[in-house]
This record gives C-alpha cells, sequence and structure tokens, in this order.
C-alpha cells in the first residue's frame, strides 16, 4: 500500500493540473455566455469580428486614430477594433516577428517598404474588394500604382506626403533671418541661413540639425547632384559624392551652425518628444511633411515646411508618394471586414474629418475638397508644400537599396565617426564604400 | 516492480518540468543550430548555405568586431568591480548591525529592479548631459561630460549601472560570510593578527567557494547583458557601437537587418565563448578555491 502512495500522488497531481486547464478553457470559452449582455448581443448579430490594427506615429496621430475606429464600431456593433499602436521604433522588429509566428495584426499600416512584405506573401490580395467594399474612383492612378503588384493590389495608400525639412519660423524671425523661397533655394543658402540664426541666436542655438546622418537627405543630395544612390542593381555615386558630402557639414560643425554630435544623440531629431525644434533650440531638421502636425503639437512656435535645396541638377526630390498605407496580413480571418474598414479610412467624410492629414494629403479628391472648406493653418502649409514639391520635383524616384536598414545604419555610423572626431572624412568616406559594395555584392549573388 | 513504480512517480512529477524544457527550450534550441546554417529572413522559409554564416562572422564583419571588443570591455570590468563591490557591502552588513534585515532589504532592491525597462531608462536620464549626476558634479565645481552620449563614456555608464545591482550577489556573500566560525577570528586576535590579516588569511580562503559560485553567475549573467544597452542606447548601440553588447547586435541583425540565420550563428559563437570561459574557470578552481571538507 505505502509503496502506491508516490504514483498515486503523482497522479493525482497530474489530474489536478489536467482539471485546473480544463477549467482555465471552460471559463474562458463561457465567458461570453456568462454575462448576459454578450451573449444577447452574439445572438442577435451572428459573426462577431474582432480585428487587431497596428500603426505607429505621434500621440496626435493616435489620438484621431482611436476616435476614427471608435467611430466606426458605433456604425458595425458586430466589428470590435483593438488598436495596437506604438512610434516607429521597434515597430517592424515587432511585426516581422509577429508574421514569422503568424499572428500579425489583420490591419497593418506600412511605408515605403509596402513591396518588401509583397515579395515575402505578408500581405492579402485586395484585388477581389476593389470597386465593392473599397472604392478608389477619387483616387489618382498612380498612388494605386505604388501599392500594386502583378495587378494585385496590396495597400490602400492613406495620404500624401513627401520628404520634407521642417523649420522652426519663429527662430527665423527671432534671428532676423528670412525664410528662403522653397522654390528657388539652393545648398549655399541653406548653408547662409544656418550660419546667420546660429550667430545671431548665440550658443545653445542652432541653425540645423546635423543631417548627414540622415538618409532622406543624403539621397536627394545625390539626385540634386546628378547622382543617385541605387538603381537596377548598382550604385550610381562615388567616394567623392561621399566625400563631398560629409565635408559641407563639417563645415558647418566648425562654425557651430548645426548641432554638436553629444547633443544631437542624447535629443535624436526623429524622437518627437525630444526634438529641438519643438524647444526653439535648432531651426531645421529633417521629416516626413505629415509629421508637422505631431512636432507642431508640442510647440507654440510657428513650424514650417521647406523642400530640399537645389544642387547643379535641381533639387533632386522625388514626386510626392503615399506616405502610408492600409494594409492586411494574408493570414486574417475576416478580409471583407478588414476591406470595410479600409475603404472607411479613406472615403468615409465624418472619419476623414477626425483623421484630417495625419497621414499626409486625403488621397481621395472628394474627400480633399470637403476638408480643404475647413481646414487648419497647417493643414494648408502641409498642402501648400505637396502642390510645391509636385511642381519643383526633379528626381526619378527612389529605388530602394536591397538593405535599407543597413545602409541607413551604416550613414549613422559614418556620421558619427566623423562627428565625434573618431574618424577623417576620407577614411570614413572609403569604409562607408567599401561596406556598400559588399552589401551590393550579397544582394546580387 | 516497486522500483519500476517510484521511478514512474518521480518522472510523473517532473513531466510538467520536462515539457516545459523540451518544448520550450530545447526545441528552440535545436531549431536555431538548424537555423545558423540557412539564409532566414523570417518571412520566407530558411536556405540552406552551409557555414557561410559562421565564416562571414569572421572573416567580414567590422560591427562583429566592435561588438566584440566592447562586450569584453563590459564584462571584465563590470564583473570584477560589481563582485568587490559586493563583497565590501556585504562586510559592512556582517558587522552584527541593529536594522540588518532592513538594509539587507534596502541594498537589495537595485538587483529586483535591475533587469527592469524602467531603471535603464531611469539611469538614462541621471547620467545625461544635463542630468541630476551632473548637476550634483556641478555643485563641487566639476562640468560632466555627457556620459550616455559620448563615445568615450557610454559604455563605462551601461558598466555603473551593472555595478549598481550588486544585491544578489551581495546576499550570497553575505550568507557565506556567516558561515564562517567566529572561533577562527578569536583564535586569530588572540595570535595576535589584524584584521588585514584575518581578512586575507580566513574571510578570502573560507569564501572561495561562494566566490567562485558568483563569479561563474556574474559572468555568463554579464555576457548576455542586453536590455540596458538596448534601452539606453535607444536601440542602436551607439554613438558609434561603444554600448553595442553581443546581444543587442545579435538582435539588430536578427530583427533589424533581417538576418535569423547569421543572428543564430552568433548566439551558438556566443555559448562557445562562454562554455570556453566557464571552462577555463572551472579548470583554474583547483588551484584557488578552497573547501573546507577537502571538496567531497
Amino acid at each position: 500500500m505505502l509503496r502506491k502512495k508516490p504514483l498515486f500522488a503523482a497522479l493525482a497531481t497530474c489530474a489536478l493540473l489536467l482539471s485546473a486547464c480544463g477549467n482555465a478553457n471552460d471559463s474562458k470559452s463561457g465567458s461570453g455566455a456568462a454575462s448576459p449582455g454578450a451573449s444577447a448581443k452574439a445572438s442577435e448579430k451572428p459573426g462577431n469580428v474582432e480585428l487587431r490594427m497596428a500603426w505607429w506615429g505621434s500621440q496626435e496621430r493616435h489620438d484621431k486614430t482611436l476616435a476614427a475606429i471608435e467611430l466606426f464600431e458605433k456604425e458595425n456593433p458586430n466589428i470590435k477594433i483593438t488598436a495596437e499602436y506604438s512610434g516607429m521604433d521597434g515597430y517592424f522588429d515587432k511585426l516581422n516577428t509577429q508574421i514569422a509566428a503568424g499572428n500579425a495584426p489583420d490591419l497593418i499600416q506600412m511605408g515605403g517598404n509596402i513591396m518588401e512584405y509583397v515579395g515575402r506573401n505578408a500581405l492579402l490580395d485586395l484585388q477581389p474588394y476593389v470597386g465593392n467594399a473599397i472604392l478608389l474612383e477619387d483616387f489618382d492612378q498612380s498612388l494605386i500604382n505604388e501599392a500594386t503588384a502583378d495587378g494585385k493590389l496590396y495597400g490602400v495608400t492613406l495620404g500624401v506626403s513627401q520628404t520634407a525639412l521642417l523649420f522652426n519660423a519663429t527662430m527665423f524671425n527671432k534671428a532676423g533671418v528670412p525664410v528662403p523661397n522653397g522654390e528657388s533655394w539652393t545648398f549655399d543658402d541653406f548653408k547662409n541661413s544656418a550660419l546667420q540664426i546660429s550667430e545671431k541666436l548665440g550658443k545653445g542655438f542652432y541653425g540645423s540639425y546635423d543631417l548627414s546622418s540622415d538618409n532622406a537627405s543624403f539621397t536627394t543630395y545625390l539626385a540634386a547632384h546628378g547622382k543617385e544612390l541605387y538603381r537596377s542593381g548598382e550604385l550610381k555615386f562615388d567616394k567623392q559624392d561621399v566625400v563631398n558630402w560629409f565635408s559641407m557639414w563639417d563645415e558647418l560643425r566648425q562654425a557651430g551652425a548645426i548641432v554638436p554630435a553629444e547633443v544631437q544623440v542624447a535629443n535624436p531629431p526623429d524622437a518627437v518628444d525630444k526634438s529641438l525644434i519643438v524647444k526653439g533650440q535648432v531651426a531645421i531638421q529633417g521629416a516626413s511633411a505629415s509629421q508637422i502636425f505631431g512636432y507642431q503639437a508640442l510647440t507654440e512656435d510657428q513650424l514650417g515646411l521647406l523642400p530640399n535645396p537645389a544642387g547643379p541638377a535641381g533639387n533632386g526630390m522625388s514626386p510626392p508618394v503615399s506616405g502610408q498605407f492600409i494594409t492586411s496580413y494574408e493570414g486574417t480571418k475576416y478580409p471583407e471586414e478588414v476591406a470595410k474598414f479600409m475603404d472607411f479610412m479613406v472615403n468615409d467624410p465624418e472619419a476623414a474629418a477626425i483623421l484630417g492629414s495625419t497621414r499626409g494629403v486625403p488621397p481621395s479628391a472628394k474627400i480633399r475638397d470637403a476638408l480643404s472648406a475647413e481646414s487648419t493653418p497647417i493643414d494648408k502649409i502641409l498642402y501648400d508644400y505637396i502642390s510645391l514639391a509636385t511642381k519643383i520635383s526633379t528626381g526619378n524616384g527612389y529605388e530602394h537599396f536591397p538593405y535599407d536598414n543597413e545602409f541607413i545604419k551604416l550613414l549613422k555610423l559614418t556620421s558619427e565617426k566623423i562627428a565625434f572626431g573618431a574618424a577623417s572624412i576620407d577614411s570614413a568616406s572609403e569604409e562607408f564604400m567599401t561596406e556598400m559594395q559588399k552589401m551590393l555584392a550579397r544582394a546580387n549573388q | 516492480m516497486g522500483k519500476y513504480k517510484t521511478y514512474l512517480a518521480g518522472y510523473a512529477f517532473l513531466l510538467p518540468w520536462l515539457i516545459g524544457f523540451f518544448a520550450l527550450t530545447l526545441g528552440p534550441i535545436i531549431a536555431s543550430l538548424y537555423l545558423s546554417f540557412t539564409k532566414y529572413d523570417l518571412l520566407t522559409t530558411p536556405e540552406w548555405i552551409g557555414a557561410k554564416n559562421y565564416v562571414s562572422m569572421f572573416t567580414d564583419d567590422y560591427r562583429l568586431k566592435d561588438s566584440i571588443w566592447v562586450t569584453m570591455k563590459y564584462v571584465f570590468l563590470s564583473v570584477p568591480v560589481r563582485l568587490s563591490f559586493a563583497l565590501a557591502i556585504a562586510m559592512l552588513l556582517n558587522q552584527g548591525l541593529r536594522l540588518l534585515n532592513l538594509y539587507r532589504t534596502i541594498y537589495y532592491i537595485p538587483s529586483l529592479l535591475g533587469g527592469s525597462v524602467a531603471i535603464s531608462v531611469l539611469w538614462k536620464q541621471v547620467f545625461d548631459k544635463e542630468g541630476v549626476f551632473n548637476q550634483g558634479l556641478s555643485v563641487i565645481g566639476i562640468e560632466g561630460p555627457a556620459w550616455i552620449s559620448s563615445p568615450s563614456y557610454a559604455i563605462y555608464s551601461l558598466i555603473g549601472l551593472s555595478v549598481w545591482q550588486f544585491g544578489s550577489v551581495m546576499i550570497i556573500f553575505l550568507a557565506g560570510l556567516k558561515q564562517i566560525p567566529t572561533e577562527l577570528y578569536e583564535a586569530a586576535t588572540v595570535d595576535g593578527a589584524g584584521k588585514v590579516r584575518q581578512f586575507a588569511k580566513i574571510t578570502m580562503p573560507l569564501l572561495t567557494p561562494v566566490l567562485f559560485f558568483n563569479l561563474t553567475i556574474t559572468l555568463i549573467q554579464s555576457f548576455q547583458t542586453f536590455t540596458k544597452a538596448f534601452i539606453i542606447s535607444g536601440g542602436s548601440g551607439g554613438p558609434i557601437n561603444s554600448t553595442l553588447l553581443y546581444s543587442l547586435y545579435l538582435y539588430i541583425k536578427g530583427f533589424t537587418f533581417l538576418d535569423m540565420g547569421y543572428a543564430s550563428a552568433m548566439a551558438w559563437v556566443l555559448l562557445f565563448i562562454i562554455a570556453i570561459i566557464t571552462g577555463l574557470l572551472f579548470l583554474s578552481s583547483r588551484y584557488w578555491v578552497f573547501y573546507s571538507d577537502g571538496g567531497k
């Protein structure tokens, strides 16, 4: 009898564990039935649907998007949307993991890297819903093309945007420096403005962030000088271009016109709450045009948008493009509801009024007209900027470098090495070229 | 028959742990070994490429070189300082103080909070250029550098954070100190040995098993440090790779550059490095670790 005891105890433990698990399952599946309200709802509207939606942005965008979701849920009581929002930092890291694990959100905000995910079969083909659930009649064809591959649509543009230089107009005024004319300004004008502002305002104030680490600024600079970062499997610039780029910034650095390396690391421009442009200490930084809403929300100073300065080959900017898309995970269980929500975001007048231009200029002409009637001054700055950029852009459109993330990190590393004085411009540029060539070889093999 | 049943019972009790080990630990470990020989971007199927990941780690990865150098600096500075600090505090607390339990709790708190994101965020603020630490320094007329955002100091702020989390090591030291029979000290005092001599001839030798344990555990933990570096550098390992600890670089490779095969290979190389260093430590232990029962 005694001998049997341990076995019995073990079995009892197992039984306990199992029953505990069983109970947990029961309570989970029963929780809906347990609350009378929920069960009544469920029987009224069969097929309650729960969707998850992921996006990145600043607080201002979160607030507006959450309000739009709330409106949608009110109009569609059988659909519940769980929001998964964050800053840009780590957004794609998390998304990649979710996709690999097969539990990505049903609705995913994407950026210019949408085709990367199409190539990996991660996104749902929306073509079957176009014309019935998703109406795109009021869209520019170019915006539809951007999200189309092999005749299938994979994303709906949420807004038109373009890279820009975000500037603090109040600081320009304080320094008595005229705001440059975006249509015609050149790199020399840019340098002069930066030098004058830092000189007039004194210690602790800078004309510009150190944009030598900013990939958008670098690629636009190349285009403004008749070069390109990458096209059809080749690098379209050489070491001298890199040296020129970093020398231009080094000159400004020596003159105290741009943010010193240590300060920039502690207050990176892309973190809205840390950016010194918001604190009125730096006059110019790089950004996507639609981000102006997030920055403006945090400061009393007047912000504005300028195109990149022009070089010998024009200003090198690409024509405005879709800033962001709403896409769907290929494995979603509710493609119809997903399509319905996508259409709601871009075509519903009430939703449009809530969302405004937080993701760029709305893609539907009808909505645009409706909004411009009640546009805020910031809306107007964005709209004007996008029309200006459309008018003056000379670039051919940016072709993504195959290892874009690695290129962005490498440019930042090179820039930091020079800014902290850890390497000369020449040797750092040499290293930059070597590493770019290595990545290219890896991509082309 | 009876024996068989006892075994069965034992395994039945172990079952929950065994299931966890095989499904959640061993499975992924074996999968990562396979993945380390593939090109795998997380989203498409892995493609077998042989030892290429391992080869390129040692032949053409400038970041990895930086990363190993930073990690070595971090481990070999933070471990000795952390252990000495913990031992010093443990000896202070072993003086038969009143309110000993209170002090013990207070000193242990940083370790409880240690791995957390919140402390790293706090650390970042304290050691910022305009942070509390530099404000303190400015009172006595010193202008402190930007501890976090300068490539020459950033790693030291990480080391400082690691040393500050000395609590768990200290508790183990304290337990070890309490094991040392007081008669030994009394006899030594009678024989005229001073405090320093007592420390060198009694405390240290009798504490070596505990020291060995702490050293091994801390060393392994330090090699795997991730959270601090990730939060304090904003996920970049910067400025200029100065805080690019091995685990952080592994993460960037896997989740930012989507090179999961390479990241898996890195994990195996780290395991290998830790195994070698721990192995050397065990080999050396017979020369300096003293077990009062003869090690039986």
